[in-house]
């Protein structure tokens, strides 16, 4: 069976590419099932979707916890635990990182013995954006399972953005097609590993837990504000930078506009952004009146703090 | 109307109420206007919140929020928000809170809420003449289930039910007006993107009493299809096209808080946005863009031929 994983953030296309590469399987004859995975968070959020591929019936159920093929649209979502990337990820599974680093660089930061794979070129040098990268992740994944043609990719593809129109499927086409060519040499690289048995279930070691009572187990809540707990930074790919020299101090401009209202007014008067909760939508940087704000790379901005603060490379 | 405090936008606070941290999508134009009403309002609130985008503010243990917030079915927020202002009045009566203490009880429901399921409890709710404040953010569509149609839907946009070469062939329902027909204390349409009227129409409301409602129109990334830093241009161009107009309702009449002029394309709107795209491509739906901006004209030409 072919376990694939996408995974990306909300508004990346993780659910198209794994509807658009669950019907590819299934126009080649094979049983599918694919599924998306987010909780309440949105766009920006890390996400995941899934496919599962077989000749046979598929009895396995729920998330897929041990990968064969584990995509991840957006590098930064490799140092963010919660985004779960590396779950289930051993020997026999390969990791396809849509990124600008080596894979002699991921092999050694996550210590892991996974085969890597890193698709460089559909990373915008200049602005880290990766356009239509929905399409180059599932265009990659048909090409590496080994066993969905070119014909098939495109017919599944078009059939499922059928209703944004010709202009973006064709657009989506084009990069799918360059991710199916790009990855040509690992072609059939990922195992198939035969369909696993129900494992013989043997009775758990139950642990009796007393039932808490309810002022115990969900205590009210009288602390205010207490979403600040919650670090939305961690959605965030672009950074709004303020360069002083050019900020005029009207801050309730940038600081009214901020959906989020992360944006305050420090002792001196310049705006003050709490990054530990800038979703990185970039509507200050649109706004600013003396384009003070700049949006900058996140993996960038976090290079040249560690640069700064003299932090090992 | 008496001074208003916010005589120019750096009038606008500096510092802000509503927690960070809450589930809203990157560039969400619900919260924009949602905080900065916050910001004029002040803590001594409490929310009485339908479902929708903005249940997901509050989820235990986080909370956004400086004081206490109720969350109740998609079309009982009125009905809740009369349960709570009742439960403060008698605190009052009985001296257990002194005046200092009363809370202004805010209704926050989204447009599926405040144009369709809702709208009877609101009417119930204004009939009896209910002291509170009711803030929809609309964002034109059931947006936190995947942007099915609502009746605030415009006409032509593509949402999740309303697919095809024409989009939605209905008409955005006019809430303003039928609210203001029930001939409440307060009725004003206002946008995060133009925080002055929005905070100057927010002040003049939370010193009146009775029901006093505030539609929010609230462009929204994921359901309208649009770079999440666009928020605020969209914000402006609404209300530049005059397809939002910012208005109030006080005493019987309605007065326009801005007019637009000379009136934008309502092209320029929008052309931005991923809902409205099979109007340009593969080829410009001409009949639906004249039929558009003739609505557009027809509401504004009584307005621009007065003096």
């Amino acid at each position: 069976m072919f376990r694939i994983r996408f995974h990306g953030r909300g508004g990346q296309g993780m659910k198209t590419a794994s509807r658009i590469l669950g019907t590819a399987f299934f126009l080649e004859g094979f049983e599918v099932q694919d599924a998306p995975r987010y909780g309440a968070e949105r766009r920006g959020a890390p996400i995941f979707a899934y496919v599962r591929a077989d000749k046979a019936p598929i009895y396995e159920r729920g998330v897929i916890d041990r990968p064969g093929l584990v995509i991840v649209a957006d590098d930064t979502l490799m140092g963010v635990s919660a985004a779960g990337v590396m779950d289930g990820v051993d020997a026999k599974t390969v990791l396809l990182v849509i990124g600008g680093e080596d894979p002699e660089i991921w092999r050694d930061r996550l210590k892991t013995e996974a085969r890597i794979l890193t698709l460089k070129s559909f990373v915008d040098e200049e602005t880290s954006e990766r356009p239509y990268v929905g399409a180059v992740c599932a265009g990659a994944a048909a090409r590496l399972v080994g066993v969905v043609s070119k014909a098939r990719l495109e017919e599944a593809l078009t059939q499922e953005l059928e209703e944004h129109g010709k202009t973006v499927i064709s657009k989506n086409l084009g990069r799918a097609r360059e991710a199916y060519d790009t990855v040509a040499d690992d072609e059939g690289i990922i195992i198939d590993v035969p369909n696993m048995p129900p494992a013989e279930p043997s009775p758990p070691d139950w642990v009796d837990l007393p039932l808490d009572p309810a002022d115990v187990a969900s205590p009210s809540i009288y602390a205010t504000a207490t979403s600040v707990q919650v670090r939305t930074g961690l959605w965030r790919t672009m950074r709004p930078v303020l360069e002083p020299d050019l900020c005029k101090k009207c801050v309730w401009v940038c600081g009214s506009l901020c959906p989020d209202g992360v944006i305050s007014a420090d002792a001196d008067g310049y705006p003050e952004i709490d990054y530990d909760h800038c979703k990185g939508c970039m509507i200050c940087v649109v706004q600013c009146p003396p384009h003070a704000l700049t949006a900058v790379p996140e993996g960038q901005a976090q290079g040249e703090i560690e640069a700064a603060e003299g932090a090992p490379p | 109307m008496s001074e208003t405090r916010f005589k120019a936008m750096r009038d606008m606070p500096s510092a802000h109420l509503l927690g960070a941290g809450t589930a809203m999508c990157a560039g969400c134009g619900g919260l924009e206007a949602v905080h900065e009403i916050y910001d004029v309002l002040g803590k001594n609130t409490v929310f009485v919140n339908a479902a929708g985008c903005m249940s997901l503010l509050s989820i235990y243990p986080f909370t956004p929020f400086r004081g206490s917030w109720l969350y109740t079915s998609m079309a009982s927020a009125p009905a809740g928000a009369q349960g709570v202002r009742d439960a403060l009045d008698i605190l009052k009566d009985k001296g257990r809170i002194g005046d200092d203490e009363d809370l202004q009880v805010v209704t926050l429901t989204g447009d599926g809420a405040a144009y369709g399921m809702g709208l009877s409890a609101t009417s119930g709710a204004i009939e009896r003449g209910l002291d509170f404040l009711y803030v929809c953010y609309d964002n034109e569509g059931y947006g936190n289930t995947g942007q099915q149609t609502s009746g605030a839907t415009p006409h032509g946009a593509h949402t999740a039910t309303a697919t095809g070469e024409s989009g939605y062939p209905g008409f955005k329902k006019d809430l303003f007006s039928i609210w203001a027909a029930h001939e409440p204390a307060y009725v004003a349409t206002v946008i995060g993107s133009e925080p002055l009227d929005l905070a100057r129409k927010v002040e003049k409301a939370a010193t009146m009493t009775g029901p006093r409602l505030v539609i929010a129109l609230s462009p929204c990334p994921t359901g309208w299809d649009y770079d999440p830093q666009l928020t605020a241009e969209i914000g402006h161009l609404v209300v530049k096209t005059g397809v939002w107009p910012l208005k109030e309702y006080l005493d019987g009449k309605v007065t326009h808080t801005r007019t637009p002029h000379p009136r934008a394309p309502v092209e320029d709107y929008l052309k931005l946005q991923g809902r409205f795209r099979h109007l340009f491509e593969p080829e410009r739906n001409e009949v639906l863009l004249a039929g558009i901006q003739a609505q557009v004209d027809a509401y504004w030409a009584p307005l621009e031929e007065s003096p």
